[in-house]
């Protein structure tokens, strides 16, 4: 997913839950269908609260990786 | 010659840092200004209160003047204009003011038209005419529904919005129409509380008082007519009360002045609280884009931190100090108890405590002390 190009980056390295989720809803509030929102962070809970979000919402999380303690995920938005 | 400390913004941040820097030091070492366009300070956690019924205008307010110790100069005006690398500040009345030390505490505003129909469909305690509002209605109403919870996802006090879904409910039992009235308290995430542990107290507690959750509600728009909320995630409800915390940003100085974030908020270092790229200008409070609790608490030891490190500055004697991330939030669960949100930089994962009368207790002290002894930069 490397080649994916993030149309919104969120950066909550150091952001305690659920700093890194709320940054997301806010980016998702400006975005549209077919932007992709990359969410860094490095709150453990994040992995769980991502997936169920996406779960939730029936956007689509298209990675979720972990590197150096960071979390990163990348997100297409289907369902504005 | 004495160094210059302009202060902008006189609440708590503002007000416990002017007081300790002339506690601390001599009028031929320091000259402490501050600049605020209220003369009046309010009590921010006051407001709750108001709301509920248990305090009035006269006990979460004070002529801002009065606040302050001998030897801090109090401007009544409006900063418009920062301009760091000039160190001056241009006022509302024309005049530009400069320092040695600046320090921005601005703290936050509302920003309600950030969701649609807000104003017009959406109660609120965060500021005195909103909570007066709010206490008629949590008085009058007889039945229906109210829904209580999370409208803006970033504002002060992170467990306001559970503290009034609690003392409201409180006030409809009290009133005998509790049975009339159906509660939701809606939450962005999955749960009500971020926390884990201290959510599983919160759930416990509004399981047993009959106040549904429902998550995954992020607040989008809100149809005043219709009496309709709805939210990001494409759901919808009803109700007769809206409950909702308003959507908050920085100080209109601060995004006019091109020193904060997308929504003014101020990056700063999170240890010694000196707004990046420079080492004479700091921000304490709501002002900074630290992911701390909007909270007076935050404002107040970060005021206490900066107080002893500008002195040490001002003086070259002594230690420097880290802020630490230090926060505590006393929550009110009604029915005369309380619990408590206890967290910093490195424990982020604060205890359920089981409410009880003992944190209610220190919370209605804390009502009084502030005025005394936490602005005066005594405790």
């Amino acid at each position: 997913m490397s080649d994916v190009q993030p149309t919104v980056t969120v950066d909550a390295r150091g952001v305690a839950c659920p700093g890194p989720l709320t940054s997301l809803i806010k980016a998702y509030r400006k975005a549209k269908n077919g932007d992709i929102i990359e969410v860094l962070a490095t709150d453990a809970g994040f992995k769980a609260d991502v997936e169920a979000w996406v779960k939730r919402t029936g956007n689509e999380l298209l990675s979720l990786t972990e590197e150096g303690g960071v979390i990163r995920a990348l997100i297409k938005v289907t369902a504005r | 010659m004495a160094k210059k400390v302009l202060i902008l913004g006189g609440g708590d941040g503002g007000t416990i840092l002017a007081n300790r820097l002339v506690k601390k030091l001599s009028p031929d070492q320091v000259e402490v200004e501050v600049v605020d366009k209220s003369d009046i300070h309010w009590y921010q956690p006051g407001f709750l209160f108001v709301a509920t019924g248990e305090a009035e205008k006269e006990d979460i307010s004070r002529r801002r003047p009065k606040l302050f110790r001998k030897g801090v100069k109090f401007t009544k005006g409006e900063a418009k204009k920062i301009d760091l690398d000039n160190r001056s500040v241009e006022i509302s009345d024309g005049t530009k003011k400069t320092y040695d030390y600046l320090v921005i505490a601005t703290g936050s505003s509302l920003n309600p038209d950030e969701i649609p129909g807000f104003t017009e469909g959406v109660d609120h305690f965060w500021n005195y005419d909103a909570a007066m509002k709010l206490r008629k209605k949590l008085f009058s109403i007889k039945e229906g529904k109210v829904i209580v919870g999370i409208g803006g996802l970033l504002y002060k006090c992170p467990v306001a919005p559970l503290e009034i879904v609690f003392l409201a409910e409180e006030i409809f039992r009290r009133r005998g129409v509790r049975d009339k009235i159906e509660i939701k308290y809606v939450s962005p995430i999955d749960r009500a509380y971020a926390p884990h542990l201290l959510n599983k107290v919160i759930e416990d507690e509004m399981k047993k008082r009959g106040i549904d959750v429902i998550t995954f509600f992020s607040v989008d728009t809100v149809d005043p007519e219709k009496k309709v909320v709805n939210s990001l995630e494409g759901d919808s409800l009803e109700y007769d009360l809206l409950i909702l915390t308003p959507p908050q940003q920085g100080a209109k100085v601060v995004r006019d002045s091109g020193i904060g974030d997308d929504e003014g908020w101020i990056p700063v270092d999170k240890y010694f609280l000196n707004v990046e790229g420079y080492d004479d200008a700091f921000a304490v409070g709501d002002a900074t884009a630290l992911p701390t609790p909007k909270t007076g608490v935050i404002a107040h030891f970060q005021a206490a931190t900066l107080a002893n490190n500008l002195a040490v500055e001002i003086t070259g004697e002594g230690t420097k100090e880290l802020f630490d991330g230090q926060s505590f939030c006393v929550i009110e669960t009604g029915m005369g108890k309380a619990s408590a949100q206890v967290s910093n930089y490195f424990y982020d994962v604060p205890p359920g405590l089981i409410p009880n009368w003992l944190l209610h207790a220190m919370k209605l002290a804390m009502n009084k002390m502030y005025w005394r002894c936490i602005l005066s930069g005594m405790i």
